[in-house]
């Protein structure tokens, strides 16, 4: 059971030890704490929370482009620092009345501080009344007087949060307010899912209010404040990138809200409008919904802090009335805390209205709530304990829990009779704090989905405007199909490795004494070095022994757990195109990848490795619609397994072997390419190498054949309609066609040799021809030297 | 009254081909209390893509313009013609409407007065009476602050020996400061150039109470006969003006020890540097390398 701490205001039990009212409905679904029941949903949670979200993200894996023949000439190394986090199995819950009167609390104090803000960047009515010292307004870092003057912003805030605790007595205060990028809504949509999941019907039988409309509500908010009054504007997300700690967020409300997610190199502003830079060209944009903080926002502003993240002129292009930025530039003013201490005052003075809700003061004694997730058993992911454990007996923690709510700007229409102002979602996310922690900085990375629960009186309910939508599904921004193309290219990687190294890796097992042919040893050495893309062996270097080959197996199959890094990492720049699904397969893949990397990986890990991307490969294919963002990844796939089945057929028969060594290269080529079943199915005959090169190469029903690759390049390359690309996929295919004669000059079979050479040159260069034409944009913003 | 033409020519040129480049400008100058802007014209070439002219929230003229096709060279020219009135430290304005005696006020009755000021003179002086990045509250001022502002000592004897000290204590080297370099370690080398210096003096003003503007423009570059050529020609120059209660804003350059400026055409003030950059910008390209090259030509016309 739950014992509080006493003396202590609870969220579950009152001062008389008796379970409050709204808690009755949530105790009868989790049996009043019984531990099986919040174990087995705690695990679920976890597993939820992993798909959904974290899953997307790698941790500190470094992205390492192919420089493909100096193209790139630069490999991207990016790190991106996700913070897993968990959901709690015990959900914080506010009773309906307490809420209603708590969201008016808040609803009052984002008018405030939107009053606040027009009063500082407008009039300066306080200051010249000596209720805000002027000396300290300016001083203030967040201050930024470029953004105030005539046609600055008609709104501040559009999208306001705030956290809340609830002090020891049960009166909640403020802990501080988030005026700038808040954060935090799409947390608790993406937790709302799960917590949709792991409740199933018990969420409603409990009557928790719906959160839902919030989306909505701030897609309305955002198109209402386009400049150019359209029924139906252009809306962005701009987020810093990847290496962002909130980009799951940022990832997540794109596409539920159904914006492009844009970083600063996808945009420009040109003709004092924002432009998105896509594949076909330059498409307006009316509305940014920035995660990007005012410090980093415009390279162009005094006081900017990252040169890489921002948009040089968006704020000019802003007071000119060419774009709305929501929140407006400075907005994060109100988050000093200087000015914080004043808003009282302002509220008097500029609403006439008394502030309802008090500040934390540090050190305050807080509430408590119960949670499970911090338990002992369940401190740690790698210690989780099943639900049959005797030690989740204990698992009942008291915690005091810090709340955040949002509030979204919403117009009052002329005939609806509503009045302007700001919605407060109906829950929220809590962060479960630690005995030392300040109440703005949790240590503990729990969080619980904030339940309002109870009859809400005469709410009244809010009426949402759906405008139709702007069909942005064939604008691909130009790094979105750079990242695409990439994830592509490093799938097919990662695949090609694991398949080399799984397939020498039993030809060794069942016949060690393969070996003993040094033509046969030599031939699976380079087909590992031809797949891990490492140097190919040298003859001259003499016989190979079989510790070099366990060695190359193994670089092999680190070659393919870093492949699986960068398609990781280049899926989570681009999660809005992939199905949530695909977030499910590439956290396994991240998983398998890190264990291929550090130890001597069972063949069942690859074979592991081998479903999941032939899993990705099938969710490409089947649950991705045929768009410009779907063309670039299929390229990508294809010119991998082009350049893969060249460079096979190039290392292992390209060596002039004997009938008796034939047999085992051939064999281990076609295993490594699939084809090993459909060449016995054809030819139920000894391995012969123009057969195996007919099915390799020329059999364009074969989906590993060089041929069938060259006909989907084809199609991408027409359904771009792009000549340069479609030339050089038709040289590739009329070079492919020559004949391969049985000359041998040095070992080599030369025609062999050359039909490689001559048909992957073409190849090449349609790699330079796509990253010059369909990506290549140098967009580093640089300043321009002072003095 | 004296009438001058300055001309201040900007050039970049960037080693690769940029395809955007946005520019903010301080170039234009605006009128004051003694200066009359006869014609102030800026060129830009290439020819810029969209301009747009507005004014800061402190007053000055503020051009930005921005260039949206391949370009690897761009070069601003400002051509200004300003007459301004002969100054006196009695009427700094120049437009004899002064009191007798105000210029005996002591610098404790003009910080006083700034504190208690309401309305639009809060507005105007409360940005200057804050720190700022380049104008931090450093206790090194102290040193330099408390042995000129002494008690019931006069405003205007106090400014002067403020900038007479800053003249006689810090050295003028190009080579040792850039736009970036921190106030802190300017004191402590005592070196810099006039900007470090109108910042150094803005700081010392502000930590005593008193609203000081940074303020940014030129001087004329030809020495008239028998007198050395001024420490700042040829470049932008910068100066400090202060609030001296009944007297208005006091100009003072303590670059050159003089007070009040007598051959100094205006252009704007702000807090600091960063409020009134000359010239500020972003190119969008390739990268690599960039050079800048400034030159400025200021010369006396005949009335």
């Amino acid at each position: 059971m739950y014992a509080p701490t006493a003396g202590r205001f609870d969220e579950v039990v009152d001062g008389d030890g008796r379970v409050r009212a709204e808690w009755e409905p949530v105790m009868r679904e989790i049996g009043s704490f019984d531990r099986r029941v919040l174990a087995e949903r705690q695990h679920q949670a976890d597993r939820l929370i992993e798909a959904e979200g974290a899953g997307h993200l790698v941790h500190e894996i470094a992205l390492e482009r192919p420089d493909v023949a100096g193209v790139r000439g630069m490999n991207t190394r990016l790190q991106a620092r996700s913070r897993p986090w968990r959901l709690d199995a015990v959900p914080f819950v506010i009773a309906a009345a307490d809420f209603q009167r708590l969201a008016g609390a808040v609803a009052q104090r984002a008018r405030a501080i939107e009053a606040l803000l027009a009063d500082c960047y407008g009039p300066r009515r306080l200051v010249a009344e000596g209720l805000i010292p002027a000396a300290m307004l300016y001083e203030l870092a967040a201050f930024r007087p470029v953004a105030g003057g005539p046609g600055a912003v008609h709104r501040w805030l559009i999208h306001y949060a705030v956290d809340l605790v609830r002090d020891a007595t049960g009166a909640w205060r403020v802990v501080q307010d988030l005026t700038d990028a808040p954060n935090g809504l799409g947390y608790a949509l993406l937790n709302r899912s799960v917590s949709a999941r792991v409740w199933r019907h018990g969420l409603r039988a409990c009557g928790a209010a719906a959160i839902n409309d919030q989306a909505d509500l701030l897609r309305q908010a955002l198109s209402a404040a386009s400049p150019l009054m359209q029924t139906s504007p252009r809306t962005v997300v701009l987020t810093p990138g990847p290496g962002d700690s909130t980009y799951v967020e940022h990832s997540y409300l794109a596409a539920r809200l159904g914006f492009h997610l844009v970083e600063s190199g996808d945009v420009v502003m040109r003709r004092g409008r924002l432009w998105l830079r896509a594949i076909e060209g330059l498409e307006p944009i009316d509305v940014v919904y920035r995660r990007v903080a005012d410090a980093s926002l415009d390279p162009l502003e005094p006081h900017h802090s990252a040169l890489g993240n921002g948009i040089p002129g968006v704020v000019w292009g802003a007071r000119a009335g060419g774009v709305a930025l929501g929140n407006g530039f400075g907005s994060g003013l109100a988050e000093s805390s200087e000015l914080t201490a004043l808003l009282a005052v302002a509220a008097d003075r500029l609403l006439g209205e008394h502030l309802q809700l008090d500040a934390y003061q540090p050190g305050m004694e807080l509430a408590t709530s119960p949670v499970f997730a911090t338990s002992p058993v369940f401190a740690t992911s790698e210690d989780r304990a099943g639900p049959d454990d005797e030690r989740t007996w204990t698992a009942m923690r008291s915690h005091a829990v810090t709340l955040r709510l949002q509030a979204v700007h919403r117009a009052g229409g002329p005939g609806d009779g509503e009045r302007d102002g700001y919605v407060v979602m109906s829950g929220g996310t809590g962060r479960v704090l630690a005995d030392d922690d300040p109440p703005s900085r949790p240590t503990v990375q729990v969080v619980k989905d904030v339940w309002v629960l109870g009859d809400s009186g005469n709410a009244a309910p809010v009426t949402i405007n759906r405008p139709p939508q702007v069909d942005f599904s064939s604008s691909v921004p130009k790094r979105a199909a750079d990242a695409l193309y990439w994830l592509g290219r490093a799938a097919e990687r990662a695949e090609v490795a694991a398949r080399a190294a799984r397939v020498v890796g039993s030809q060794l097992h069942q016949d060690p004494l393969l070996i003993d042919s040094s033509v046969v040893a030599f031939g699976a050495l380079a087909l590992l070095a031809s797949a891990a893309g490492a140097s190919a062996p040298n003859p001259a270097d003499g016989p190979i022994d079989n510790p070099q080959l366990t060695e190359a197996l193994r670089a092999t199959t680190v070659a393919a757990a870093a492949q699986i890094g960068s398609l990781v990492r280049e899926a989570s720049s681009v999660g809005e195109y992939l199905s949530a699904t695909t977030g499910r397969v590439l956290g396994r893949l991240e998983a398998l990848g890190s264990r291929l990397a550090v130890a001597d990986a069972p063949d069942d890990d690859l074979d592991a490795v081998l479903a999941d991307l032939a899993a990705l490969s099938g969710l490409a294919m089947e649950s991705i619609v045929r768009g410009p963002a779907w063309r670039f990844l299929d390229l990508g796939r294809r010119i991998e397994r082009t350049l893969a089945v060249l460079g096979e057929i190039e290392a292992s028969l390209g060596v002039a072997s004997s009938p008796n060594e034939l047999q085992p290269l051939a064999e281990m080529v076609l295993s490594a390419n699939e084809s090993l079943v459909a060449y016995r199915r054809r030819y139920r005959s000894d391995v012969d190498l123009h057969a195996v090169l007919a099915l390799l190469l020329h059999d364009d029903a074969n989906p590993r054949s060089l041929a069938f690759q060259l006909d989907r390049l084809r199609e991408h390359v027409a359904g771009l309609a792009w000549s340069t690309g479609s030339d050089l996929v038709a040289e590739a295919a009329i070079r492919s066609l020559d004949t391969v004669g049985r000359t041998v000059v040095g070992g080599r079979r030369v025609e062999m040799d050359a039909l490689v050479l001559a048909v992957r040159q073409p190849v090449l260069e349609l790699t330079e021809a796509i990253a010059r034409r369909w990506f290549a944009d140098p967009i580093n913003p640089t300043a321009m030297r002072g003095r | 009254m004296a009438r001058f033409q300055v001309v201040h020519r900007t050039e970049y040129r960037y080693a690769q081909t940029m395809t955007d480049g946005f520019t903010t400008t301080h170039l234009l100058p605006r009128a004051t209390l003694s200066q009359t802007v006869e014609s102030a014209t800026i060129t830009v070439d290439p020819q810029p893509d969209e301009l747009d002219h507005t004014v800061d929230q402190f007053g000055n003229s503020v051009m930005q313009f921005a260039v949206h096709r391949p370009h690897d060279r761009l070069s601003i020219e400002s051509l200004i013609w300003v007459s301004v009135a002969d100054p006196s430290v009695a009427d700094p304005s120049g437009d004899g409407t002064i009191t007798a005696g105000a210029a005996l006020v002591t610098w404790e009755e003009v910080r006083a007065a700034a504190a208690a000021a309401t309305d639009d003179l809060a507005l105007e002086l409360g940005p200057f009476l804050a720190h700022s990045g380049l104008t931090p509250r450093l206790g090194e001022l102290a040193a330099l602050v408390d042995p000129v502002f002494g008690s019931n000592r006069g405003m205007v004897e106090a400014v002067a020996e403020l900038g007479h000290r800053i003249f006689g204590e810090f050295r003028f080297d190009p080579g040792f400061t850039d736009v970036a370099t921190p106030l802190g370690d300017v004191l402590a080398a005592r070196r810099g150039v006039c900007q470090d210096f109108a910042h150094v003096a803005a700081a010392a003003l502000r930590s005593t109470g008193l609203p000081a503007r940074y303020v940014s423009g030129y001087i004329e570059t030809l020495p008239a006969p028998g007198q050395p050529k001024l420490v700042g020609a040829d470049a932008s120059h910068a100066w400090c003006s202060v609030w001296a209660g009944p007297l208005g804003w006091l100009d003072f350059d303590p670059t050159n020890d003089q007070m009040p400026p007598q051959c100094h055409v205006t252009v704007g003030w702000g807090r600091d540097y960063l409020d009134v950059a000359p010239v500020r910008g972003v190119v969008i390209g390739p990268g690599g390398e960039q050079t800048l090259t400034v030159s400025v030509d200021v010369m006396e016309l005949n009335p």
